[in-house]
């Protein structure tokens, strides 16, 4: 356990000298300062009467159906759909640029753990391969975790407690937002593990969440494919991670709507474990 | 020396039993493979300091990271302490100082020991007052708290040879240790491995400071394209044979390669103004004949030396005879090119 917990220290030690976290840490902490100071609402009778941001009055109106007429009309926007809405807007940014972002600030990290002259040193300590890698593995997820949670927490807290409406549903972006960077690392670290190449491996993990999005598109685009297209773009829907569409069920856990397929968050972990299995399996094989 | 070990119980006189080795290094698709070790089999005996010596690309990091682990072995086998070299546990005793070696250079000192201590399930209480004592006594203790971005080469060497020695190793692993090291700095790292073998550590050593290996080790083995292709003491392989170097000068004006010539021997001349020849004579009589007759004709003796090669000496004249009989060249023209300063009297050959 000694050995387990002083790799994860060795990775957070890392991440703080290379001013990753405090990077990140600080982002953050702009991003819920300015939505703190930045944003005032005068809410009469559950509906926003007075939005302002930044000192700049806003005209919160919202198109909704006329139950009696089934018209599209303009009313004030509730409290309730603010919320929904900010919320979803943060959590969606967090989730595309906090991964995007976590995977560039860590890829130094698994570039220097795999470097000569250091692997072979942490090689030749008593500690088997699996319980290595396993650690440092450990250590990107464990500061991931407590960014995503420190950034929603608080902007949770600030939305919150402006409004006066706490949804503890929308924390459960926080699990969702860890995972999600926990299978596209994998891919960081197969490659990483694999072809020692840095470079090679940020580009096959982006390359899978920009694929992510094609695939997400997948109704529209099947039916407009030959029979082997068909086969081709399913294949690689259920093989590859669903990164984009595990952002409806953000949506959908936030809005309080059932979620209605739990596919692509089931199929992305399972993604992830594999790729997990084999980078362990490369590592523990591989000469360095 | 034992090149023969058998496979089975811990013979604890021996921590490392290396039984027919072999490492072949596998190309992308089946094609390049590179043969790095080949059969070789090896026991290193407890307390001895053990030097691996050989050319560029012979396999002496690739049996160093074999033996710890780091690389796997394709063919034979290798136990430290009697256990196969992939089980980690095998690693609890032993100390390890790669070359090259990278350490966070946003640790300190201090710091650094206390990771690679965790890392070797090692109590941090102890850490720290191992740390304390080996940072002092490797000249870092006014350095401990000092980042290492900040320390030169040679300071990294000492903090990497500390780290080695973190675990209180009964193994040690060096590969090149004095790489980057100033003199003095070198002398204390040899002094302390002199002060570790006195302990009953056994020390593998990989250098190519052959001045150094002779100086400390008690074996050598001397690897070419992966095989082990000398096996032996330090002593044996330096030892005299038969031959003097006899430096003398001349007051008079007298030549020495005259004087030589006219009894058929060649003079080697010498940078400083003073002649040298070397005689060949396995017994001290044919030496005191030719010491006497040069004196009888006015030389002055300078220096008598017996005739043994350095370490270094031998390691080339080995080396180059290998290649040589590689590349079909007749060991006599080897023999020539190799020792060209050795003069050829016949043995027990008299003065006239």
């Amino acid at each position: 356990m000694r050995q387990f917990a002083g790799s994860i220290t060795l990775t957070f030690r890392e991440l703080w000298a290379m001013k990753i976290t405090l990077g990140l840490f600080i982002v953050t902490s702009i991003a819920w300062l300015m939505l703190s100071f930045a944003l005032n609402l005068d809410v009469v009778e559950g509906s926003i009467a007075a939005l302002r941001i930044l000192g700049i009055e806003a005209n919160p109106m919202e198109r909704v159906r006329d139950p009696e007429t089934g018209e599209w009309i303009r009313q004030a926007l509730t409290l309730d759909n603010f919320v929904l809405g900010v919320n979803q807007f943060v959590f969606g940014a967090s989730y595309i640029f906090g991964t995007l972002l976590g995977l560039f600030a860590t890829m130094p990290l698994v570039a220097g753990f795999l470097e000569r002259g250091r692997i072979d040193l942490l090689l030749s300590k008593p500690i088997s391969r699996s319980k290595l890698l396993a650690g440092h593995i450990a250590g990107v997820w464990a500061t991931v975790l407590v960014l995503i949670s420190y950034l929603i927490g608080a902007i949770w807290i600030v939305i919150s407690t402006k409004t006066g409406i706490w949804l503890p549903r929308f924390l459960l972006a926080i699990p969702i937002i860890s995972v999600m960077f926990a299978v596209v690392f994998s891919i960081v670290i197969l490659f990483g593990v694999a072809t020692r190449s840095p470079g090679f491996a940020l580009v096959m993990s982006y390359g899978c969440i920009f694929f992510s999005a094609i695939l997400a598109a997948r109704t529209q685009i099947v039916p407009q494919l030959s029979a082997l297209g068909r086969g081709v773009f399913l294949t690689l829907y259920h093989v590859l991670p669903n990164y984009m569409e595990v952002v409806g069920i953000m949506a959908q856990l936030g809005s309080g709507d059932a979620v209605e397929s739990w596919y692509p968050l089931i199929s992305s972990i399972l993604f992830g474990f594999v790729c997990y299995v084999c980078a362990f399996i490369i590592f523990h094989r591989r000469d360095f | 020396m034992h090149l023969e070990t058998k496979p089975g119980a811990f013979d604890p006189a021996r921590p490392v039993v290396i039984t027919a080795l072999g490492k072949t290094y596998a190309g992308a698709f089946g094609r390049g493979r590179v043969t790095a070790l080949t059969n070789l089999s090896l026991s290193v005996e407890r307390g001895e300091i053990f030097g691996l010596l050989g050319p560029n690309g012979a396999g002496k990091t690739t049996l160093l990271k074999t033996l710890l682990g780091v690389i796997h072995p394709t063919a034979g086998s290798a136990r430290i302490f009697g256990r196969p070299v992939g089980n980690p546990s095998c690693r609890d005793r032993i100390g390890f100082l790669p070359e090259n070696h990278r350490f966070p250079d946003f640790l300190t000192a201090t710091q650094t020991m206390r990771t690679y201590g965790r890392l070797a399930d090692i109590d941090a209480s102890i850490v720290d007052r191992r740390t304390e004592r080996l940072l002092e006594k490797l000249g870092l203790g006014e350095w401990k708290s000092t980042r290492l971005k900040n320390y030169s080469k040679g300071m990294m060497q000492r903090l990497g040879l500390a780290q080695s020695l973190l675990n209180d190793p009964a193994l040690l692993f060096l590969d090149e240790p004095t790489d980057g090291v100033d003199p003095v700095g070198r002398r204390q790292i040899r002094d302390l491995l002199i002060e570790l073998q006195k302990e009953g550590k056994t020390i593998f050593l990989n250098s190519h400071l052959l001045s150094e290996v002779e100086l400390i080790c008690t074996r050598v083995g001397i690897l070419h394209k992966g095989r082990m292709v000398h096996l032996g003491s330090v002593q044996d392989l330096t030892a005299a044979t038969g031959s003097y170097r006899i430096r003398v000068e001349s007051p008079d004006g007298t030549s020495l390669a005259e004087w030589l010539e006219m009894r058929s021997m060649e003079v080697e001349p010498d940078n400083r103004g003073e002649e040298v020849f070397t005689l060949k004579s396995s017994s001290l009589e044919g030496l005191n004949a030719w010491i006497d007759r040069l004196r009888g004709s006015g030389f002055l003796i300078r220096s008598v030396d017996p005739g043994g090669s350095t370490l270094e000496e031998r390691f080339i004249d080995i080396i180059e005879r290998l290649n040589a009989s590689d590349s079909k060249k007749t060991p006599t023209e080897i023999k020539r090119r190799s020792d060209p300063h050795s003069m050829q009297p016949a043995e027990d050959r008299r003065p006239a």
